[in-house]
C-alpha cells in the first residue's frame, strides 16, 4: 500500500464554487420567504453568509476524506465519504483507458478532472476531481503504464509518454466541415422554403418560426466546433491519444488492439476538397450509459492521406479504398434507389469491408479477427427482387457493418465465408489483432 | 448455390420441438380471448350489440390467422451445428441467418420460463461480444438444450484456445 494522496488543495474552493450558487439561488426561490423565516429573520446578507460557511465546511470536509492510493495488488483505490465511507477499487489489469477532462471552471483554476474507464464500471465513483493538469496527465501515464504491466519504479518520477503528433485540425478547417455537412444544408435550405411559404400564404407568425429554425443548425455546428476544436492525434506508446475541446477540454486514449471496427465517412459536399471523417467502435463496456465518453471520432476532419496515415496507425496495413468492391446488382435501385450506386462489399486477407450512403457515402471496416458474427437477412420487398443483406456483428459503438441488398444468391456465400474468416483469424491470431502488453489477458474481447 | 439464401445444406437444419407452437397459441390466444371478450363486452353493455357482434367475430378471425401464423412460424426456426460455426434461421416474411463462429461465442444461457417449464422446453441464446448478435433457439427439449449449450461451450473453448 502506498501512502494515501489527495486531490488538489483548491478543490473545495472549486466544489464550494459550483455548488453554493444553485443552492443560493434553491433557498431563495423555492424557499423564498420561508427562508429569511426559518433563518429568524435574518437578512439576505446574512442567510448567504451562512450558505457560502456550511458549502465551504462541506467542501472543506469532503476534500479531507477523499484518498486515493495503490493498494497491496498494484490497483487503484478510491476512498471518499462523509457520513458513509466508500472504497472503491480500480482494477488496472480492467483498464480500458483514462480520461482527463477540464471542464470550465476547473480550467479557470488550472484544473482537471480524471476519470479511470474500467470495463463494467460506472464513473461515477472512480472519477478523481480535481487534479493540477500536471498531476493528473502523470497519474493517467502512472496507471496506463501500470495496467501496461510495465510496474512503475517506486520512487521514480514517471515520465508521461513521449508522443509524436499526427495530425492537427485547424479551426477554420473543422468549421468549414462542419458547415458543409449535408444535415446542415438542408437545415438551413429549410428556411427561405418556410419563409418563402410564409410569404405565399401571408402568415407572419409562421415566417418568424422559419427564421428561428436557423437557430437549430448554428447550434449544432457551434456546438460541434466546441467540442472538436483543437482536434490533436498523437501517437504514444500507450496507443492513440486524442485532445479536443475549447470549452471543455478532452483527452483520451485508444490503446493499441482496441479497435473494433472502422467507419470512414465522405460527405457529398467534402469531395472536391478531398475530406474524410474517421469514426472507430472501441471495446469496452457493452451498452455502457457512459458510451459517449469512449473514444468515437478519432479524426473529425482531414484530408484524405493524412487520414490514411492515421487509419494505418489503428488497423495496420488496411487500405480500404484498394478493396476491389463488389457492387449490388441492378434490382437493388427498387429497394434503395438513392444509394444504390453506392453499395458494395468486398474483403482482403485481413478486413471485411463494406460501402453505402448517399448524401454521406461511408466505408465501414472489420477486421476478420474482431468479427463477432454474421447475419443474412431479406425481407418480403428484398425477396421480390432477389436480393439480401450481410450484416457482420461488431462490438456496440457507432460502426455498424452491412452490405445492403447484394445478390441473394451470394448472399449466403458472403457470410458463410466471413464467419468462416472470422473462426480462421481468430485461431490463427491475424493481422488487426497487434500483440500488445496493454491488454489483459482476461480481457473477452481478444 | 441456390438463389436462396436460407436453404439448408447437406445436413439440412434441426427443427425445434413443435411444443413451442403449443406454448405460442396459448399465450396468443388468451390474449386475443381476454381482449375481444373486453372489447364485445363494453360493445355490448354500451348498447350496441351489432358492433359486438363484428368485435367478436375479428377477434375469432385474428385469433385464427394467429394460431396458423405461429405453426409456420415455429416451423421456419431451425439451427444447424456445423464445424465452425452454428447457423440460426428464422422468420417468414422477415427471414433472417446468424452464423456464429465457436470462438467468438462469450457464454451460453439456457432459459425456462414457467410455460416453457410447463412444456417441457428450455431457449438457449448465444452471446458473443456485440451487442446486435442475435442468436436464439427457442423450443428445445430440456436435454437437447443442456447438450447443446455442453458442446457449443466445449467447441468455444477448443476454437479461441492458443490465444
Amino acid at each position: 500500500m502506498t501512502p494515501p494522496r489527495r486531490t488538489h488543495p483548491v478543490t473545495p474552493l472549486v466544489t464550494g464554487v459550483r455548488a453554493a450558487p444553485v443552492l443560493i439561488i434553491g433557498v431563495f426561490v423555492v424557499g423564498n420567504g420561508a427562508a429569511t423565516e426559518f433563518f429568524g429573520g435574518l437578512g439576505t446578507g446574512a442567510v448567504v453568509a451562512l450558505i457560502l460557511l456550511a458549502v465551504g465546511l462541506y467542501s472543506y470536509i469532503a476534500w479531507t476524506r477523499l484518498e486515493f492510493f495503490y493498494d497491496d495488488d498494484g490497483d487503484l483505490r478510491i476512498t471518499s465519504g462523509l457520513l458513509v465511507r466508500n472504497e472503491r477499487r480500480v482494477q488496472l489489469s480492467r483498464l480500458q483507458s483514462v480520461d482527463i477532462t477540464q471542464p470550465l471552471l476547473a480550467r479557470l483554476f488550472g484544473l482537471a478532472e480524471l476519470r479511470p474507464d474500467v470495463a463494467g464500471a460506472s464513473a461515477e465513483g472512480t472519477t478523481l476531481r480535481y487534479l493540477s493538469l500536471e498531476d493528473a496527465q502523470q497519474l493517467r501515464a502512472e496507471l496506463l503504464a501500470k495496467a501496461a504491466g510495465l510496474r512503475a519504479e517506486e520512487d521514480a518520477a514517471v515520465s508521461t509518454a513521449p508522443e509524436e503528433v499526427l495530425v492537427q485540425v485547424p479551426p477554420p478547417h473543422l468549421l468549414a466541415s462542419l458547415i458543409l455537412q449535408p444535415s446542415t444544408v438542408l437545415l438551413v435550405l429549410l428556411v427561405p422554403t418556410v419563409v418563402t411559404f410564409a410569404g405565399v400564404a401571408d402568415v407572419w407568425e409562421l415566417g418568424i418560426t422559419g427564421i428561428l429554425l436557423l437557430a437549430a443548425p448554428i447550434t449544432v455546428v457551434g456546438g460541434q466546433f466546441l467540442k472538436y476544436f483543437g482536434f490533436t492525434v498523437a501517437q504514444s506508446p500507450d496507443g492513440l491519444r486524442l485532445r479536443f475541446g475549447l470549452t471543455s477540454h478532452r483527452s483520451q486514449t485508444v490503446p493499441p488492439g482496441r479497435v473494433q471496427a472502422v467507419r470512414i465517412e465522405r460527405p457529398l459536399m467534402w469531395k472536391p476538397w478531398g475530406w474524410v471523417r474517421v469514426v472507430v467502435n472501441v471495446a469496452g463496456t457493452a451498452g455502457g450509459s457512459e458510451g459517449e465518453e469512449r473514444p468515437s471520432v478519432i479524426l473529425p476532419v482531414a484530408p484524405l492521406p493524412v487520414a490514411r496515415a492515421v487509419l494505418h496507425r489503428v488497423l495496420p496495413g488496411v487500405d480500404p479504398f484498394a478493396v476491389m468492391l463488389e457492387r449490388a446488382p441492378a434490382a437493388a435501385r427498387w429497394r434503395a434507389p438513392l444509394q444504390h450506386k453506392n453499395l458494395g462489399v468486398g474483403s482482403t486477407s485481413s478486413v471485411f469491408v463494406t460501402r453505402r450512403g448517399w448524401l454521406v457515402p461511408r466505408w465501414d471496416v472489420v477486421p476478420h479477427a474482431r468479427t463477432q458474427s454474421v447475419r443474412v437477412v431479406q425481407g418480403p420487398w428484398q425477396r421480390r427482387l432477389g436480393v439480401a443483406s450481410i450484416h457482420v456483428d461488431s462490438t456496440p459503438g457507432p460502426v455498424s457493418i452491412v452490405a445492403l441488398h447484394q445478390e441473394a444468391s451470394r448472399a449466403r456465400e458472403i457470410g458463410q465465408a466471413q464467419a468462416k474468416r472470422a473462426g480462421l483469424a481468430r485461431r490463427l491470431g491475424g493481422p488487426g489483432q497487434p500483440e500488445s502488453a496493454s491488454v489483459p489477458e482476461s480481457d473477452p474481447l481478444r | 448455390m441456390s438463389n436462396d439464401p436460407f436453404v439448408a445444406d447437406e445436413r439440412g437444419w434441426t427443427p425445434v420441438n413443435p411444443r413451442l407452437a403449443t406454448g405460442r397459441r396459448v399465450v396468443a390466444t388468451s390474449f386475443t380471448t381476454l381482449i375481444t371478450a373486453l372489447v364485445v363486452a363494453i360493445l355490448v353493455v354500451g348498447g350496441y350489440p351489432e358492433l359486438g357482434f363484428v368485435a367478436l367475430v375479428l377477434g375469432i378471425g385474428v385469433g385464427l390467422w394467429l394460431w396458423w401464423l405461429i405453426g409456420r412460424q415455429v416451423r421456419a426456426i431451425g439451427y444447424a451445428e456445423r464445424d465452425d460455426d452454428l447457423l440460426v434461421v428464422s422468420g417468414i416474411l422477415f427471414r433472417r441467418l446468424v452464423l456464429v463462429p465457436y470462438g467468438r461465442m462469450q457464454l451460453v444461457d439456457v432459459r425456462r420460463g414457467p410455460l416453457e417449464r410447463y412444456l417441457g422446453l428450455a431457449t438457449v441464446q448465444l452471446h458473443t461480444a456485440a451487442a446486435t448478435t442475435d442468436a436464439t433457439i427457442p423450443g428445445l427439449p430440456p436435454d437437447v438444450a443442456g447438450r447443446l449449450r455442453d458442446q457449443l461451450a466445449a467447441f468455444g473453448e477448443q476454437r479461441s484456445a492458443g490465444l
